[in-house]
């Protein structure tokens, strides 16, 4: 099966030598413009708003970007590009022996990045069952189906309310056998975290000789949010403040999962400070809800006008604060 | 007997629903889950194998679908590959070590 090349700049709208930043920066704004809660249009949103998040996944990762800067326009003759015509996001799972490939459709990665950056994560489990074996399986030379895993591009949204999704996964047919597709409406749990697995017992490869099928483990990468960061069940966003906000203090308003809420900024608040919302993070197994913590950026404005300079000239001459005398 | 009338409307499609499985197994259910006895898994847990808080409740312990996916992994290396229990301990905490670095890194990367 062929995949289709993915030109993560142009997906960004960026240059091949943009920084860091520059990336972030163009992650940020195209994000926050598709994302599925804001786009005009849902479907046509959210389509872009993978194709981004998997175009940043790559290219915020210095070590991936390497690798896609290194595969150019020679990209299909690298060994472990597949063939094959794929379209939509269809991704790919090896089994252990390296020779029977298993495509997903629905996971939010193309078959492009699930090619070459997918980790390549090689499935297990394919054991021999013979009678008299904890499992209780019977048949001497009965064969377990091996395990498969594929990534699963997961919103926050979703991570906090829970969801179904549709996923298709193509198993290669046995022995000359067609290929077989199925459909799962697969339900992901509120609450699920960076790198958790879904476990779909006996939706992986089918067994041999009687033998049990493997499980499907489905794992979660969370979906790069314009605004948030996740880490385990707490959220963190930027708080951009006015230097006079900070030193003066102000209540300013912040949008978190749960919509947009306001937050009293105290005074005298440094950069780098992390204030607190108990309970607006993702959920936690126990039932309760991680923290949301907005933390504190001081921007300078780039301009003053003559009025603004001659006020900022009296503070100077008034302020007894000099930052580099603190030890 | 399809209805032509409906045919451009309609396309059939099989949806399985599939649920996960139950969030946490007994140590008993995650054994027969993964093909290994009872007492053996529990062995596992005394060498520090599986004993990570996820697998571990006040009382007894539990194991949830990563601690499956880890012990299922572990017996496949262990049978396929003929890795001793020690060296498959050493790729087990590597393996560990690995991913939460790389949830870190992804956290670092997106602040």
């Amino acid at each position: 099966m062929a995949v289709t090349f993915q030109d993560y700049y142009e997906s960004l709208g960026v240059g091949r030598g943009a920084s860091a930043e520059e990336i972030k920066q163009a992650f940020r704004k195209l994000a926050r413009l598709y994302h599925p809660d804001v786009a005009k249009n849902k479907v046509a949103g959210e389509a872009k708003f993978k194709q981004i998040n998997e175009a940043y996944e790559v290219l915020s990762d210095p070590e991936k970007r390497r690798r896609y800067d290194e595969l150019g326009a020679h990209w299909q003759d690298h060994g472990n590009g597949p063939s094959a015509s794929g379209h939509g996001s269809r991704a790919h799972a090896r089994s252990d022996h390296g020779d029977a490939a298993f495509e997903f459709d629905g996971t939010g990665f193309s078959d492009f990045f699930e090619s070459f950056f997918g980790g390549g994560r090689d499935g297990f489990g394919s054991h021999r069952q013979s009678a008299g074996r904890p499992d209780g399986r019977t048949g001497a030379f009965a064969h377990q189906g091996q395990d498969v895993e594929a990534d699963l591009l997961v919103s926050l949204e979703e991570a906090l309310r829970g969801s179904l999704r549709k996923v298709t996964l193509r198993r290669p047919g046995n022995h000359g056998q067609a290929d077989h597709t199925d459909t799962y409406q697969v339900r992901i749990p509120p609450g699920v975290r960076e790198g958790q697995r879904i476990r779909l017992s006996g939706k992986g490869g089918s067994g041999l000789g009687g033998g049990s099928a493997g499980d499907l483990y489905l794992r979660v990468r969370l979906a790069r949010h314009p605004d948030f960061s996740v880490q385990a069940a707490d959220l963190y966003c930027d708080l951009d403040l006015a230097p006079w906000e900070a030193v003066l203090g102000v209540q300013a308003k912040i949008p978190t999962l749960d919509g947009v809420t306001s937050i009293r900024v105290p005074s005298g608040t440094a950069a780098g400070s992390r204030l607190r919302l108990q309970g607006l993070g993702l959920p936690r197994k126990d039932g309760t809800r991680g923290d949301f913590y907005a933390t504190v950026k001081i921007r300078t404005p780039l301009a003053a006008s003559p009025e603004e300079r001659v006020l900022w000239e009296q503070l100077a001459r008034l302020s007894k604060f000099n930052p580099r005398s603190e030890s | 007997m399809s209805d032509s009338r409906f045919s451009e409307t309609y396309s059939l499609m099989v949806v399985h629903v599939a649920d996960p499985g139950p969030p946490t197994y007994s140590l008993e259910t995650a054994a027969r889950l993964a093909g290994v006895h009872p007492e053996m898994l529990r062995y596992y847990c005394q060498l520090g194998l599986f004993g990570d808080e996820r697998a571990r409740s006040e009382t007894e312990l539990i194991f949830d679908d990563d601690a499956l996916y880890e012990l299922r992994r572990f017996e496949h290396y262990r049978r396929h590959n003929r890795v001793s229990r020690k060296t498959l301990r050493l790729i087990c905490d590597l393996w560990r070590e690995v991913e939460r670095l790389q949830i870190e890194l992804r956290f670092r990367r997106g602040e």
